[in-house]
């Protein structure tokens, strides 16, 4: 008997410890936290972004721009999710899964000019009224030129 | 008789509430003649006034305009030579909107209970001089900025007095720009210069904000005789140049700060004659090309002189009050390299929070090892010829003969008085 209780509890921490790690979005901090890349203070909640380390770690953004440089400079192997504001919703969504629109008159922290949105049928809702724009998935934002547009 | 004084008192407490002017500010813009000048009454008026011609709004002693709604108090579109003068503004959203102007004076203005002080866009010629704007004491994610300009060219913002807002003076896509003679306190950045050219920075005063002068992405500037004093908190910085190119730092005092000036992705910045007085860190470089260089700056009670990752930058010729090396030729320079390398400054550029130990006795001794080790190496951040005496600023005593004077008989008649009183 004793003998089967220790295969099922062996069994258990195997389980455990091979299920999927999940990463959630944490809550930005005004008064301390501060963008990994340009060191602004995050005060437009609105456009900010955040990466969810493997080793639990997170680091801040507040503009997407900033969020691609980082993934640039450090690759994507230790990522364990990535997390960008919808614009619309102003709530956390996938930066990998996420629809991007491109305008040059869009302005964010960084003046980058690129907004997130959950789908494409929310972004193109946006651009309806705020004005056409490119429209972008992640993929495009590796290749994309980061910086202002004149 | 009590009834009386009682009822002056009650119709005085009820005159002093809001009182709103006849004159009628709209009707007198739209009547007036390109060029004219309109001097509105003391008094206090509710509304949003649209300028689309050439004029100058003058206030008497007392003119208060108060913005209805979330519309700005005045909104100024496309047109040339607008002076606005003397005047209290206040409102919900913004006190000024600019855009498309061609010749834009603020002078004397007073802005108060107000989300964002100044906007303007779009813009040349831009002057403004006087200008106080005092924001509430929420924390500056739920303000908007003193001055904001965006996209706008030969700008001059002097003689501001800004306090409680985001950011001071926020400034994007400005073209020949100067600021000068402002004092700003306890807001988010004191200036912010965004993607903007050929800017100056003159004379400013940058007290308990966030941070002093924040510099993203600008080129060309040059930033003289400010004083940045009291940014401490976690994120504190007396000034931070991200992404500059070509940038002139000189003459500034730059005391008690977290760190005095930050240098990051930044090429071609000269730091010259720079007086850093006890700040945590006095100068931090992260990614800062090899022509960068700090020379001719005093040192004075900084916890930690330098620190930057392993590229570093230039130190020439500066006075370190920690240096302890000996001058045989007398020359006023130090014998021996002065090495300002720290293995922990190191670390804590690359984890902040490491400064919560910065004078702890491990560290402590971790650095003076340091010293000692990379004498003898070729490293970053060592100073070949340390200067061995500061500058001393010698003033003239001038003598005041009218305090002379005054004193000498204010000595006599004392004197007088007391001989006086002994005869007694």
């Amino acid at each position: 008997m004793k003998k089967w209780i220790l295969i099922v509890v062996v069994c258990c921490v195997i389980l455990v410890s091979c299920r999927e790690k999940t990463y959630g979005p944490r809550e930005i901090v005004g008064e301390t936290d501060v963008c990994k890349i340009c060191n602004m203070s995050i005060v437009h909640h609105e456009y900010a972004g955040q990466i969810a380390l493997k080793n639990g770690d997170y680091e801040i953004f507040d503009d997407l721009g900033c969020l691609m440089e980082y993934i640039h400079a450090n690759g994507e192997d230790e990522i364990g999710a990535a997390f960008i504001k919808d614009t619309i919703k102003n709530e956390w969504i996938d930066v990998f899964k996420a629809t991007f629109v491109y305008n040059m008159e869009y302005w964010t922290p960084m003046n980058y000019g690129v907004l997130a949105f959950e789908t494409k049928d929310s972004a193109i809702e946006w651009m309806a009224t705020k004005g056409d724009g490119q429209v972008l998935v992640y993929k495009d934002l590796l290749d994309f030129n980061w910086g202002i547009h004149q | 008789m009590v009834k009386k004084i009682g009822s002056v008192l009650l119709f005085l407490l009820f005159m002093s509430q809001t009182v709103y002017a006849d004159f009628d500010i709209q009707k007198s813009i739209d009547k007036a003649k390109p060029g004219a000048t309109i001097t509105i009454p003391a008094g206090q008026y509710e509304g949003n006034f649209v300028l689309t011609k050439k004029i100058t709004l003058r206030g008497e002693q007392g003119t208060e305009l108060v913005a209805l709604g979330d519309e700005p108090v005045l909104r100024i579109d496309n047109t040339a030579t607008v002076t606005i003068e003397n005047m209290t503004l206040s409102g919900n959203k913004q006190a000024i909107v600019a855009s498309g102007v061609d010749g834009l004076e603020l002078r004397y203005l007073n802005i108060k209970d107000i989300h964002t002080g100044v906007h303007i866009q779009r813009s040349k010629n831009v002057q403004i001089q006087h200008i106080e704007v005092a924001g509430n004491k929420e924390h500056y994610s739920n303000k908007g900025n003193g001055l904001a300009i965006f996209k706008s060219e030969d700008v001059v913002v002097e003689d501001a007095n800004i306090d409680h807002v985001q950011d001071g003076i926020y400034v994007e896509e400005v073209k020949n720009l100067l600021v000068q003679n402002n004092k700003i306190s306890n807001s988010r950045y004191g200036t912010h210069f965004m993607y903007s050219s050929n800017a100056q920075a003159f004379h400013n005063t940058y007290q308990n904000n966030v941070t002093g002068l924040m510099i993203m992405m600008t080129s060309d500037i040059s930033i003289k005789s400010n004083h940045l004093e009291n940014h401490n908190g976690l994120n504190g910085y007396g000034m931070l140049l991200y992404d500059v190119q070509q940038a002139v730092v000189e003459l500034n005092t730059i005391m008690n700060n977290r760190t005095g000036v930050a240098l990051q992705k930044s090429t071609g910045i000269q730091i010259e004659c720079n007086d850093f007085r006890m700040n945590q860190t006095a100068l931090e470089g992260m990614k800062v090309d090899g022509t960068s260089m700090a020379s001719n700056n005093i040192f004075t009670g900084n916890i930690m002189t330098a620190r930057s990752d392993q590229q570093g930058f230039l130190l020439a010729n500066n006075y370190y009050d920690d240096y302890s090396g000996i001058d045989l030729e007398n020359d006023g320079i130090g014998d021996v390299p002065y090495v300002a390398v720290s293995s922990f400054g190191q670390w804590m550029v690359r984890q902040p929070v490491y400064q919560y130990f910065v004078a702890s006795p491990s560290v402590v001794l971790l650095t003076s090892l340091d010293q000692q080790i990379n004498k003898t190496e070729n490293t970053v951040l060592v100073d070949d010829a340390p200067k061995l005496r500061m500058k001393q600023i010698t003033k003239i005593n001038e003598m005041n003969f009218k305090q002379l004077l005054i004193g000498l008989l204010i000595v006599i008649a004392s004197m007088c008085l007391w001989k006086r009183g002994m005869m007694e």
